[in-house]
């Protein structure tokens, strides 16, 4: 597909989607009214309330969640020159999981859930950076991915811990909940306190674009390009991941999208991480505002993220598993 | 060439990993325009010796200076104007487009936040045109020839604009006629007044391409200067450790047989 | 939410741990909810309740024979407690959702008896059948519907050799059943309140129509909104409660109903603009569920009051004093009981 073409196609895309989730929803609005409501031009609050508290900043948190985790997963994987490496793969999510569940165990507002699960994402990855760096071989790639794996899985079992000690009949659905994913929840504070973490970690990575295709080629030839590769890779690593704590202390865990959209995006630009970024963030937003639609209404009840996004996603990475080496080779 | 200032000079150099030498006793000189090719069996040490000159790994003893500049002093970029680096094949997962890959060429000259123009694709062009793979430009790298990909790389590093070039082993694993046309470029890079280094386990390629030969073997080298005076039948022998000899074909080159 | 089916599980995984004997041992034979036929102790003096529903039950019908409870009552509980059984120690926290009990810690208790409360079915009847076999000591199972709730009391009763008392607490439920009855028949469907049950601090986790959890608001004619995929507990959107526009909130968090009425995303739902959001008491246990057990037969008279406050002109605050007293062998003071009902 042209390059020129591909942008403009998704942004239309988003457009739709988005216009498609603003009107879809429990409350009965008919769509007609809702640009009147928006413009303040129909009396009925109700409504206006409704559209202004629950329905458009829920949209906008999609979006900002699937832009946010696609598009740390399209720099995860060409930093870590795999594609099929996903944004969890430094632990960010077990170690943002671990801070929610302990945050709800001990009965804090949502707010504070949230930072804390933010903060222990960011401290995780933190951790394993600092561990690889000063372990033998330091600042591989390799080392950095065992260290992620380790401290992921004492994250990991730091979370089974919560629930085990969780008062199972108030906090352990609560638990269960967050873990698998929603943006039931959300509120246009939630938004602005994640906006600023998405946009801080997405700028550089927006602005560095082309430098970081260079990452993909491995240290020593970036480093031969006249790259400070182990620097840049850093920086790369540091934005993604507060982009992904941001969104996984917003949203709660959500997985594939963070593999599948980038790889799906691959697949029309190409290897090319100045036009895989702004093509999966495009893609990304869009994706996961259909699917935050569908969570709200294929049921009465909130169907997690977390599972529908497993459902769309397994098969779709399978079928790319079975397409093999087109974007990549073995 | 006196009084020309050397591409890549190394006095007393040891290199090696973790503070281990491999090689030692290393003393080189590049001149503009020439090419020196590097011989020694598996394991004497040639990639890390080219690790070193790229600045990849730090020299455990002597002194390298890259364009007269002591390397310890130059940052990443400083390095990579004065010396490319054509490494033996390609390790990204990725389907690169071949123009993408000898864009990337164009780093060196570019801002941390800049992404190649029309001047840097139309230079990228212009260095696959010149060594006549202009029409690989669209082509997936994953899916080229060895010979095409090494091609590429060559032509990265023409992109790259840098005043030598080091080669890992540029001919290892091609057909007869790719050997051929990869030697060609790399003649053709030397004319336009680039320095060349290359490990080559062919003697015969180095008697043909090189302007002088550096042999390593046994943690040090046996033998360095012009190609005619180093590759000798006796030295040869000593460093492959099996019976070589050396004919003079009627054309005047050197040809080496076991 | 199931209560009794895991704690079984546990006791069975653990005692196939330490694989003891099977005792024999002399009593009288009873057939449990799960059709076993159990030889239970003439007088149990010792018993072990599985689950916390159980604990409940136990606690207001044979206190005495308590020897620790699943998970500790909380301090703001012990007010409403006979002041021996709640200092008697955590046993292991033995809960509905998969959660270990140190059994060495169960058995260095002497247990004669272990009662269970719950869900009864084919997995929980071979769990119940193995954990005996495999640690002799007898397993009753009680089916813990609410429907069957006076007949769950006497059967209790008749297992922990307790049978007048249990009588007189099987007897006031079926009074409160049968006044909520009579309360009903005067009321048409179309004038019960539809309701939301509001959970977590957000009140965006919710029991659906039909669960365990939310059972009783349905008992006194509430019209539970959340008709959900699901029996149990779910998740719904903020938009989906204004969809619902429920005329009663129930909640079970403190910290919830302290702030519904200043969270813009629930302005405009009728509960929040009528000030009918109300805080379920739960101490020492809640009037809603958890645990789903005798505790909800004053949650019913509770809920009558909130739903019907033109209809029920009893007084809420005497219901409560003589609920306590009978089944919980407290009387709070007037203080503690205002503190309890104010929410």
């Amino acid at each position: 597909m042209a390059d020129r073409a591909l942008i403009p196609l998704l942004l239309v895309g988003l457009i739709l989607a988005l216009l498609l989730a603003a009107a879809t929803g429990a409350f009965p609005i008919p769509p007609g009214r809702i640009v009147a409501v928006l413009a303040g031009r129909d009396g009925d609050a109700q409504a206006a309330a409704v559209l202004w508290n629950i329905r458009l900043p829920r949209v906008l948190a999609a979006a900002l969640v699937g832009a946010a985790l696609s598009g740390a997963g399209a720099a995860y994987q060409t930093v870590f020159r795999n594609p099929l490496v996903s944004p969890d793969i430094l632990g960010v999510s077990a170690g943002a999981g671990f801070g929610a569940v302990l945050g709800i165990l001990l009965g804090l507002p949502v707010l504070a859930i949230q930072l804390m699960g933010f903060g222990t994402g960011l401290a995780t990855v933190g951790l394993v950076l600092l561990l690889s760096l000063s372990l033998r071989g330091g600042g591989q790639v390799l080392v950095m991915v065992l260290c992620g794996i380790a401290i992921g899985a004492l994250a990991g079992a730091g979370i089974s811990l919560v629930k085990l000690l969780a008062d199972p009949e108030s906090q352990l659905p609560a638990i269960t909940f967050w873990l698998m994913g929603s943006l039931a929840g959300i509120k246009r504070p939630d938004v602005a306190a994640a906006l600023p973490a998405i946009v801080t970690g997405l700028v550089p990575l927006i602005l560095l674009r082309w430098r970081i295709c260079l990452l993909a080629l491995g240290d020593d030839e970036a480093r031969s390009l006249g790259v400070e590769a182990g620097r840049l890779r850093l920086l790369v690593i540091a934005c993604a991941t507060l982009v992904t704590a941001a969104a996984v202390s917003m949203a709660g865990v959500i997985g594939w999208v963070g593999l599948m959209v980038p790889h799906m995006a691959r697949l029309a630009t190409g290897p090319r991480f100045d036009r895989l970024l702004p093509a999966t963030l495009l893609a990304g937003a869009a994706f996961m505002v259909l699917v935050d639609t569908a969570a709200r209404s294929i049921a009465t009840m909130e169907v997690p993220l977390g599972i529908l996004t497993a459902v769309l996603g397994a098969p779709v990475f399978l079928w790319l598993l079975a397409r093999g080496a087109r974007t990549w080779s073995e | 060439m006196v009084g020309v200032t050397p591409l890549v000079a190394a006095q007393g150099l040891a290199v090696g990993h973790a503070g281990r030498a491999v090689l030692s006793g290393i003393d080189l000189v590049l001149e503009p325009g020439r090419i020196l090719c590097l011989l020694g069996p598996n394991g004497a040490g040639k990639t890390t010796l080219f690790r070193t000159l790229l600045g990849l790994l730090p020299p455990i003893a002597g002194t390298l200076t890259l364009g007269g500049a002591p390397l310890s002093g130059l940052s990443r970029r400083a390095v990579a104007e004065r010396l490319a680096h054509v490494p033996q094949g390609l390790s990204t997962p990725f389907a690169w487009a071949a123009l993408d890959l000898v864009m990337m060429g164009a780093a060196v000259r570019l801002g941390p936040l800049a992404r190649p123009g029309r001047a840097e694709e139309a230079r990228a062009r212009q260095a696959m045109a010149d060594l006549g793979i202009a029409d690989l430009a669209g082509a997936e790298v994953t899916r080229l020839s060895g010979g095409q990909r090494q091609m590429v790389l060559i032509a990265r590093a023409l992109a790259q604009g840098a005043a030598a070039v080091v080669m890992d082993e540029p001919t290892a694993s091609l057909d007869f006629a790719n050997r051929i046309r990869v030697g060609r470029a790399i003649r053709q890079l030397a004319d336009t007044g680039t320095g060349v280094i290359l490990s080559t386990h062919d003697p015969d390629q180095a008697a043909a391409l090189g302007d002088t030969a550096l042999l390593a073997g046994q943690g040090g080298v046996l033998a360095a200067g012009p190609v005619a005076e180093v590759l000798t039948s006796e030295r040869l022998t000593a460093l492959y450790g099996i019976a070589v000899r050396r004919e003079t074909l009627p054309d005047g080159a050197l040809h080496f047989r076991g | 939410m199931r209560y009794s089916p895991a704690s079984a599980l546990k006791v069975a995984a653990l005692i196939a741990l330490t694989a003891l004997p099977a005792a024999a041992f002399d009593g009288t034979p009873f057939t449990d909810a799960t059709g076993r036929e159990v030889q239970v102790p003439a007088n149990p003096a010792r018993v072990f309740a599985a689950g916390p529903p159980a604990a409940t039950l136990l606690y207001t019908l044979k206190p005495a024979a308590m020897i620790g409870w699943v998970r500790a009552p909380k301090t703001s509980d012990l007010p409403f407690l006979r002041p021996e059984v709640a200092a008697l120690p955590e046993l292991g926290r033995l809960t509905g959702k998969g959660d270990t009990l140190n059994l060495e810690v169960l058995l260095s208790a002497t247990p004669d008896l272990i009662v269970d409360y719950g869900t009864v079915s084919g997995t929980y009847t071979d769990l119940a059948a193995r954990v005996q076999d495999q640690s002799g000591v007898p397993y009753v199972l009680v089916d813990g519907s609410f429907a069957v709730l006076p007949q769950s009391i006497r059967d209790m009763g008749k297992v922990l050799a307790v049978p007048e008392r249990a009588d007189q607490l099987a007897a006031y439920a079926e009074a409160t059943l049968a006044e909520i009855d009579a309360l009903l028949a005067e009321i048409p469907e179309a004038e019960r309140p539809t309701v939301y049950l509001a959970r977590g601090s957000e009140g965006l986790e919710t029991a659906a129509k039909g669960s365990i959890n939310a059972e009783i608001i349905e008992r006194v004619g509430g019209r539970n909104v959340a008709d959900l995929e699901t029996k149990g507990l779910a998740n719904v959107s903020a938009e989906q409660v204004q969809a619902w526009a429920p005329q009663v909130i129930i909640t079970i968090d403190r910290d919830f109903a302290a702030r519904v009425a200043t969270m813009p995303e629930w302005q405009g739902v009728p509960a929040v603009t009528n000030g009918r959001v109300y805080l379920a008491p739960a101490t020492p246990f809640g009037f809603i569920d958890a645990p789903p057990s005798v505790n909800r037969l004053i949650g019913l008279k509770w809920l009558a009051h909130k739903f019907y406050p033109e209809k029920v002109k009893t007084d809420l605050t005497t219901a409560v004093e003589e609920f306590y007293d009978l089944f919980y062998g407290v009387k709070p003071d007037g203080a503690a009981l205002a503190a309890l009902l104010g929410g």
